[in-house]
């Protein structure tokens, strides 16, 4: 196990240089490794490095790349934890309405911002403020109606009442797309996610969000594990079920709000990555929770790395290829040992 | 052991056990029978409180209303009726999830060496210490029926509450297990509250028999007298004791103990 786990984790991070190192510039592992450390160490940069590399490195390639690892790691440990609570293999936060959410606030946003009365910082961040409240209010709505209807909020009322209200919200959304025409490609673009044009602020945010969020994962760990056999085994061996479900879904539900705000809807690696890790490091969250964040993490960067170079100098949707990248491997991964079987 | 007072239980509103008042001691066995849908699993998990209940429920003289969850689980554990595994985890890891009422430290709390050494014991009891590295999603039914009786004994309660626990079980661990559940209460600290659709297992357990219809207790007891009397015929609505004649009868035909003996099994002629 403990080879695996190392040999994930280096992957991970070869994933990550290559994701900073390639691309029009092409900068190798060395000079990227002395930029960070001349850069962090506050020290003058040897004159052996090309000096345009420092600043394509550090504002624009390093801040992108570690963006793509944080989303990709926080929506992967956001979709185990949903798959595990809701015991179901295909959930994730967009199931019960996350990104239908966010998706109307944006749409607000995009279509209305330039007539409210915002300015500065509120200005800048209106659009994943909104977007993440949004989100999170549908989240909290279909808490509440699930609750309403059902005291015990069984799985199967929360999936249903999350794609209703996911329907309903999305039904909004394009409700005020017919009415602002001019502003549907840019709320479409948002909608496919991307990491373009993105400097320090959005890491500095989402880095202690995704950190404390999956910390958190990894203490209910054993909640975890032992809600995978259903509702009525959880209480029986004294997993304080309404506590423990709450705050994982809430949880999950903050860092995919979190990731939406920032960088769009990106689907697919929620639900891709903690099956892999899954199949290949068991299905204890003592390593799922980990291993979902660097797998995710590494797996965001690589779709972003092909996003971004695959037509350059243009760039394609990150959430498209996502898809097209992790439909085939995931297929590969899940059918190719045991004869199929289920995870 | 267990004492309810009026417990009355059900869902959405609407009860499905009425008013169950029944005593349990160290030591004891208790096998409930009727038949589907009058309020024996119901019961069990209102016991366990997995369901909310009306009236009172005591276990070793402390009402668990107000228990925090996991000390009730340190008392209480329940073996439900078998549901599939959606993640593959190892039977080692599964049994060990039962020590989670045990386990000190918090949220960082880890596996101490008298967890291990439960666990141990408990896959050695259901006869599947060998297969522990496997896979529960490789295993057969009756195994991981097994598995999840090594899960309920790791919680080491003193009451034990078990829903069918012998389907999915092949004829030799259907015996064995009630066996079992006999000699873990033989100590006189632990009593075991089962439900069974086999009356001879039910009988097997050695206990008291307490028959439930329309989810009201219909009668508790000695099973010899139980038995005997029209009851079981009213609740199921058919000559049971004619079942049972009949079943014997076949048993004792010399043309079917001919059968077993020159293994000229009907079909194998």
């Amino acid at each position: 196990m403990r080879v695996k786990l190392t040999a994930a984790s280096l992957a991970a991070g070869f994933v990550l240089l290559a994701g900073v190192g390639i691309g029009s510039v092409l900068i190798p592992p060395s000079e990227i490794l002395h930029i960070i450390g001349s850069r962090l160490l506050g020290r003058e940069l040897s004159g052996a490095i090309d000096p345009s590399f420092a600043p394509i490195l550090w504002n624009l390639r390093l801040p992108r790349a570690l963006l793509a690892f944080i989303a990709g790691a926080a929506l992967s440990v956001s979709g185990a934890v949903m798959q595990s609570v809701l015991r179901n293999p295909l959930a994730s936060s967009y199931t019960i309405g996350v990104s239908s959410g966010a998706s109307l606030g944006a749409a607000i946003i995009i279509f209305f911002g330039a007539g409210l009365p915002l300015a500065g910082l509120a200005r800048n961040f209106a659009l994943p403020l909104v977007g993440f409240a949004f989100g999170m209010g549908t989240i909290v709505l279909v808490l509440a109606f699930a609750r309403r209807v059902d005291s015990a909020m069984q799985t199967g009322t929360l999936i249903l009442t999350g794609m209703v209200f996911s329907l309903f919200v999305s039904a909004l959304t394009t409700l005020l797309s017919a009415l602002a025409r001019e502003q549907i490609q840019r709320l479409v673009l948002w909608q496919m996610g991307s990491f373009a044009m993105r400097d320090w602020q959005p890491v500095l945010i989402l880095a202690p969000v995704a950190l404390a969020g999956i910390i958190f994962a990894l203490c209910r760990s054993r909640e975890l594990d032992i809600m995978t056999f259903g509702e009525e085994p959880a209480r029986a061996m004294g997993v304080n079920l309404s506590q423990v479900k709450w705050s994982m879904l809430i949880m999950a539900a903050a860092l995919t709000g979190s990731v939406v705000a920032f960088v769009g809807v990106i689907g697919f690696v929620d639900l891709v990555a903690p099956h892999i890790v899954r199949k290949l490091f068991g299905a204890s969250h003592r390593y799922v929770i980990p291993m979902s964040a660097v797998v995710g993490g590494g797996f965001m960067v690589v779709c972003d790395l092909v996003a971004r170079t695959i037509i350059s100098p243009g760039e394609l949707p990150v959430g498209a290829v996502t898809a097209i990248i992790g439909g085939p491997f995931f297929a590969y991964i899940y059918f190719s040992k045991r004869g199929g079987t289920r995870v | 052991m267990l004492q309810l007072n009026e417990v009355c239980a059900g869902y959405g509103g609407e009860d499905v056990v009425k008013d169950v008042s029944l005593g349990l001691g160290a030591g004891e066995c208790l096998a409930v029978i009727g038949p589907n849908g009058c309020g024996k699993t119901t019961l069990l998990r209102a016991i366990a409180r997995i369901l909310p209940f009306r009236g009172k429920i005591a276990v070793c003289g402390e009402e668990i209303r107000d228990m925090p969850p996991r000390r009730l689980a340190a008392k209480v554990a329940m073996l439900s009726q078998i549901s599939g595994a959606y993640f593959s985890y190892s039977v080692y890891e599964t049994v060990m999830m039962g020590r989670y009422a045990h386990i000190k430290g918090g949220l960082l709390g880890s596996q101490t060496a008298e967890d291990k050494e439960v666990t141990a014991d408990c896959l050695r009891t259901v006869g599947l210490w060998e297969e522990r590295e496997r896979q529960i999603t490789e295993l057969s039914g009756g195994q991981l029926q097994r598995v999840f009786l090594a899960r309920t004994l790791a919680q080491q309660p003193k009451l034990l509450l078990l829903d069918e626990p012998t389907n999915h079980l092949d004829l030799k661990h259907q015996a064995e297990l009630v066996d079992y559940l006999k000699s873990w209460v033989s100590g006189g600290e632990r009593a075991v509250v089962g439900v069974f659709h086999d009356i001879n297992l039910a009988l097997r357990l050695g206990g008291g028999l307490m028959v439930m219809s329309e989810g009201r207790m219909q009668a508790i007891g000695d099973p010899r007298e139980i038995i005997s009397g029209p009851l079981l015929g009213e609740v199921y609505q058919m000559d049971v004791a004619r079942h049972m004649a009949e079943a014997l009868e076949f048993w004792r035909h010399p043309n079917y103990r001919r059968h077993l003996t020159c293994s000229e099994l009907p079909g194998k002629r």
